[in-house]
């Protein structure tokens, strides 16, 4: 008998799908399709309402300013996210380790972690300018100062959230320290860890967005950039959905990722 | 220390200090208990005797205010590395990994002491196979019943083939089919690798059915009676069982457990 292409392999497997589809609802698509309509007849009735043309494209204006996104732009700022998210996260674990191992030195370190948290990100901005020559290294060093405090306040506080009982039982057994740390402590916080990526990606990917505005050559905060000054609405919209796609598309690996590692909780 | 002793508790005391009013609480003492290798030693008490505190004393977890513990000739707290693998405990929750099967559950104190990779497999699954859960090996914790949780903690625990078996409350937390199950278990095991092992409940029954030697303490962990259970006839069980519960209800030593 051939097999039935119509129906899951089993009951519990669901078809597959392409990961952003999945992601999204039926309200979702829906909610999104009204808001493309109303765009759509608010861009016919803007000469009507006094409003210029260029202010609001059209869906094919637009459309035409999502073909000409240059992949190598994307590819940049993605680069750029991935790796100061991995940077800030090595570094806002290990400095979370010492402060869970030390107490004077968490005393020492929770106010500098606040006030770095407290700086606006212009402001790290205009200092990485000052400071720096780098491009690159500007931006990273942006990134690196907002998310990586994140990761530590996070890291932190899932630590200490660590039951007692399981710190207990796995004491009694005599670990050594990187054995402590690597069989309890490292999958307890996981499920925060986790968490805390989806926070930072969010935040990176809205940081990057302004540093390349200001400083860079290259990357989508540079073509929005270069879009201001082309009075260009639909190029903006269009890298604005570029940015978007790929949060959305970043979270949904992000849940993913959650789902394979955190089975456990299911 | 007595050569023939597994554990020698000398004196032992045990002081907290609250940290809200600054109050001391004298947990233990002036305890002093000398246990035979390869003993079942049961300690009974009401909540509050120090007998939990006592646990991590042993463990090694908490240091003595005064006295000492000595087990083999070391002091689990001082020489805290030479009891790795030596010392294994059960607790009243199974404290199992929720991110682990139960066969790396029970590998965890055997990856711990450098076991290599496929030993561990194997004496993981010959544990979990002799406690009844082989088909049950890449389940995670929250798919067990408590029963097989609790046994999948006994099997975490013999996988080191522990000199020490430290045990607290183990089973007061399970149905009473169950939990005189596991105790009959935890008692042949016990017997067979030849483990010290100390049984801490606050359930007389629990004491009498697991112990080869009964321990009362009243406040601070004062000895109120220490009774070899293979001493009484079994007739006079019910003697026994009736003249413990009198100490522990007048915390106070009772005459006719002083009668060998």
């Amino acid at each position: 008998m051939p097999p039935d292409e119509t129906r899951p392999a089993t009951p519990f497997e669901e078809p597959r799908r392409s990961l952003l589809i999945s992601s999204l609802p039926r309200e979702a698509t829906v909610s999104i399709a009204l808001f493309a309509a109303v765009w759509q007849i608010m861009s016919y009735l803007a000469p009507t309402l006094g409003i210029p043309a260029f202010a609001i494209p059209g869906l094919g204006r637009i459309a035409k300013s999502l073909a000409t996104i240059t992949p190598l732009d994307v590819a940049v700022t993605l680069g750029r996210v991935l790796l100061s998210l991995v940077v800030s996260f090595a570094i806002g674990v290990a400095v979370a380790i010492v402060m869970y191992l030390s107490e004077s030195v968490e005393k020492y370190l929770r106010p500098m972690v606040r006030i770095l948290m407290a700086v606006p990100v212009v402001s790290w901005i205009l200092f990485a300018v000052l400071w720096f020559k780098g491009v690159e290294f500007r931006i990273v060093f942006v990134l690196v100062v907002v998310c990586a405090p994140v990761f530590t306040v996070d890291a932190l506080d899932n630590m200490r959230e660590v039951s007692k009982e399981l710190k207990q039982m796995i004491r009694s057994f005599r670990p050594t320290s990187l054995q402590f740390f690597h069989k309890l402590m490292l999958p307890a916080i996981t499920p925060g860890l986790i968490t805390s990526w989806k926070i930072t990606l969010s935040l990176a990917i809205r940081v990057v967005t302004i540093a390349e505005l200001v400083g860079a050559v290259t990357g989508i905060g540079h073509q929005l950039s270069v879009a201001q000054e082309l009075f260009s609405v639909a190029d903006v919209f269009a890298w604005t959905l570029v940015l978007v796609v790929l949060l959305f598309f970043l979270e949904a690996l992000l849940v993913r990722l959650e789902t394979r590692v955190l089975r456990w909780r299911a | 220390m007595s050569a023939s002793a597994a554990i020698e508790i000398a004196q032992l005391r045990k002081v907290f200090r609250q940290t809200t009013s600054g109050q001391s609480v004298v947990a233990i003492n002036q305890l002093t208990l000398r246990i035979a290798p390869g003993e079942l030693v049961a300690i009974v008490g009401q909540t509050g005797c120090g007998k939990s505190t006592l646990f991590d004393l042993l463990i090694g977890l908490e240091h003595p205010t005064g006295g000492s513990i000595i087990i083999g000739g070391k002091t689990p707290y001082d020489d805290f590395n030479h009891f790795r693998g030596r010392i294994a405990t059960i607790f009243q929750q199974d404290r199992l990994f929720p991110w682990r099967s139960s066969l790396d559950n029970v590998k965890l104190p055997l990856e711990l002491i450098g076991i290599p990779e496929n030993v561990q497999h194997e004496r993981a699954m010959s544990w979990l196979k002799r406690l009844g859960l082989e088909k049950f090996a890449d389940a995670y914790p929250r798919e067990l019943s408590g029963g097989m949780r609790q046994r999948v903690a006994i099997a975490r625990a013999f996988a080191v083939q522990p000199e020490i078996l430290l045990a607290d409350e183990s089973f007061s937390a399970l149905d009473e089919v169950t939990a005189g199950e596991l105790r009959k278990t935890f008692v042949e095991l016990a017997r067979e690798f030849h483990s010290t092992a100390i049984l801490i409940t606050h359930q007389l029954e629990e004491a009498m059915s697991v112990g080869d030697r009964i321990v009362v303490f009243g406040k601070s962990a004062a000895l109120l009676a220490d009774v070899r259970v293979s001493d009484w006839d079994r007739a006079d069980y019910p003697l026994l069982r009736e003249a413990i519960q009198n100490t522990l209800q007048a915390n106070a030593p009772d005459a006719r457990l002083t009668r060998m």
